[in-house]
């Protein structure tokens, strides 16, 4: 008998729930709580269920076997009602960080895009229009890859300082997940932030995202006496985002081509003597900064080049998840439809060494032969696959049921 | 005040008073705001810190900053422009009183409470009356901007709908923020919203009955029946909508009245232009 990818992975998720029942986190005050699945059948979400008890929840669970587990970040009266009559009780402070939302190093090389006019394929983030048919419109494959989670983790990074350093927030009170895909959630788990309106929430994503910031706030000034003017400006070991400024000026000073000067729409005199006197520049960082070391660049070049610099310390986040009050986020202990990977929760303090692709290998059992179409090399756990082009493969559960769900191949009996 | 049941006139009064408290509160000594302040639950303390070269006097914790900054427009009031430290904001005496002001507002919206009326003797309901007259002859209710007679002008758009418009137009994928901006956009402007449902069909996931559904769900004909506005400026820049500011867009705070303002100065452009031809 043949079997079809998508009945025999729900079988591999079925043994797991069944196993692992007790993996599932259950989330705070779970009767309050909104829950949605997706199913492997059909293609939609069930939503606005509720569970009492963390029993039932499993129990649901493990006999409807979901192809994806969600739960809201909300708190409600009725989490079961209509949206509107649902009654609103405050909401967990989320941040999701994704690849997708990320300029990588990679290049994203390991993405596929197709065509869907003219079936061209090609590698990395889709172009804006088919280079043979003009059509602008593609099917897209991403890849969870060690770069780009790399690049997820250091997002991660700089929020969690953000929100322990500046917002006050207890190290203890974050709690971090791997999403089982291609990035990170952060989560404030603190009464105080349960009541925040999305008006709030905004402002503190436009915190962690510089956006809106003017360095004319954060100790950049002119200061004239008498015919001479002079600029000051934030320094390295000030606090918040003033530090922040001056570091992310630091770091772009350091390595800032003709080119990416240009960008900023600075005059050409002004980049060459910046590019001319870069050691001169670094040195300036432990007295009183570069502000007044370059010949023709005032207050405004210099609020260009600190945008800049505001930029590479800014946390990339996926902004609408932190300011949707309603939102429903994947449940830790729960696998991820697209991958076959848990997603599995660490404490915040673990971020620098947590290991995504290790952790989140849940599926166990004997080997399975999958003929592959086409994938990259890939890693799971200590195990490093491919790179696979249109051959027939035996491969531990947990990596054939990822490239089945990454739709890179077939089950082969 | 409370007798007269009228949000408009309870939202001024508890404003003046408010202000008259904000123009005291300003040469009040530290120690006294700080009493007043903590009266509202706020966490502030007096801290006559230096941080580059200003120097604070408060410290207040930031959920508290939040909750009393949210009508503020000014760049300088966003919490990204701020000393931000340990979960405090770093403030200035006179900012403290500016943001007890908005506190000291919402508390005496929050007193005057209408169902005092029916205690009240004859010759006050009488006078109330007499103020409710006053009140409707000075406040001529603002009728809602209508957009229907200006019809759709596509260069009227700004720069972030026209940026959507034509990503829809081309099939270009468009997140859900952008999509729901489009579409409560063009809605307002008095498009159909067949019309919108065929320019969302070169979509690659387009599924019509689907942008049927939620099309009719932001024109309020489905769900809870509010007809959706789409999001004012400074929402669309913190979801990266915000392709950057014309001329235009610098005065104002809302993609609608971009729109309405645009279609205005083509209109008196087009009736200067005929008078020069007629000449």
């Amino acid at each position: 008998m043949k079997i079809d990818n998508q009945s025999f992975i729900r079988e591999k998720f079925s043994e797991f729930y069944n196993k692992n029942a007790n993996r599932i986190e259950i989330p705070k005050s779970i009767e309050s709580r909104e829950f949605g699945f997706t199913l492997f059948r059909e293609k939609i979400m069930v939503r606005h269920k509720g569970f009492m008890r963390a029993e039932d929840l499993r129990e649901f669970i493990r006999k409807t076997v979901p192809s994806n587990v969600y739960y809201s970040a909300a708190y409600y009266s009725l989490p079961e009602a209509k949206m509107e009559e649902k009654g609103w009780l405050g909401s967990d402070l989320f941040f999701d960080i994704d690849a997708d939302h990320i300029p990588t190093k990679c290049n994203k090389e390991h993405d596929v895009w197709i065509c869907r006019k003219c079936g061209l394929r090609g590698k990395g983030p889709a172009p804006s229009k088919c280079p043979n048919c003009g059509n602008e419109s593609f099917e897209e494959k991403t890849w969870p890859c060690e770069i780009c989670l790399e690049a997820a983790r250091v997002e991660a990074i700089k929020l969690i300082d953000m929100l322990t350093g500046d917002l006050g927030f207890s190290i203890k009170d974050i709690k971090c997940s791997f999403s089982g895909h291609r990035g990170y959630h952060v989560q404030v788990d603190n009464e105080e932030v349960l009541k925040l309106d999305s008006i709030a929430r905004k402002e503190i994503v436009d915190y962690v995202t510089g956006t809106g910031i003017d360095a004319v706030f954060h100790g950049l000034e002119e200061i004239s006496s008498g015919r001479a003017k002079m600029l000051m400006g934030p320094n390295l070991n000030e606090p918040g985002w003033r530090g922040r400024a001056a570091k992310g000026t630091y770091e772009f000073l350091l390595t800032a081509s003709a080119k990416d000067l240009r960008k900023l729409g600075l005059r050409r005199k002004v980049i060459e003597e910046i590019i001319a006197n870069r050691d001169i520049i670094l040195e300036s960082w432990k007295t009183s900064g570069p502000w007044n070391l370059i010949k023709g660049l005032g207050l405004e070049g210099w609020r260009k080049i600190i945008n800049r610099g505001v930029e590479l310390q800014s946390a990339k986040i996926d902004t609408v998840v932190t300011v949707d009050i309603h939102r429903l986020i994947r449940l830790p202990g729960t696998l991820h439809g697209k991958t076959g990977l848990l997603k599995i929760s660490f404490p915040a303090n673990e971020i620098e060494s947590f290991d995504p692709l290790k952790e989140s290998v849940a599926l166990k059992g004997e080997e399975a032969k999958i003929y592959v179409e086409e994938a990259p090399k890939f890693r799971l756990g200590e195990e490093v696959f491919g790179p696979f082009k249109n051959q027939t493969v035996t491969l531990p559960i947990s990596a054939a049921i990822f490239l089945l769900c990454k739709n890179a191949g077939r089950v082969v009996n | 005040m409370a007798a007269l049941a009228n949000e408009y006139v309870k939202r001024r009064y508890a404003l003046a008073e408010a202000r008259r408290a904000y123009e005291l509160l300003k040469t009040e000594d530290e120690e006294k705001i700080v009493e007043i302040a903590r009266k509202f639950g706020w966490r502030i303390r007096f801290s006559n810190e230096k941080i580059g070269l200003m120097k604070f006097d408060f410290a207040l914790n930031f959920i508290d900053y939040l909750r009393n900054t949210r009508a503020f427009h000014e760049k300088g009031w966003k919490l990204v422009n701020r000393p931000v430290l340990g979960g405090e904001v770093h403030l200035s005496k006179q900012e403290v009183a500016r943001l007890l002001q908005e506190e000291i507002q919402r508390y005496i919206e929050a007193k005057i409470d209408p169902k005092v009326k029916s205690r009240l003797p004859e010759e006050i309901l009488k006078r109330m009356e007499r103020l409710k007259q006053v009140y409707s002859e000075r406040i001529k209710e603002s009728p809602l901007e209508d957009f229907s007679s200006t019809g759709i002008i596509n260069e009227a758009f700004p720069p972030c709908i026209r940026q959507l418009y034509e990503a829809a137009r081309s099939g270009r994928h468009i997140s859900h923020v952008g999509r729901f901006t489009l579409t409560s956009f063009l809605l307002h402007i008095g498009m159909k919203p067949d019309a919108i449902i065929d320019l969302f069909r070169k979509s690659s996931d387009f599924n019509e009955r689907m942008t049927r559904y939620q099309i009719e769900h932001i024109a309020g004909e489905r769900g809870s029946g509010t007809r959706y506005t789409p999001p004012k400026c400074d929402t669309l820049q913190t979801h990266g909508l915000c392709p950057g500011m014309d001329n235009l867009c610098k005065r104002v705070r809302h993609p609608l009245t971009y729109y309405l303002r645009k279609t205005r100065s083509m209109k008196r452009k087009k009736i200067d232009e005929s008078k020069n031809e007629n000449r």
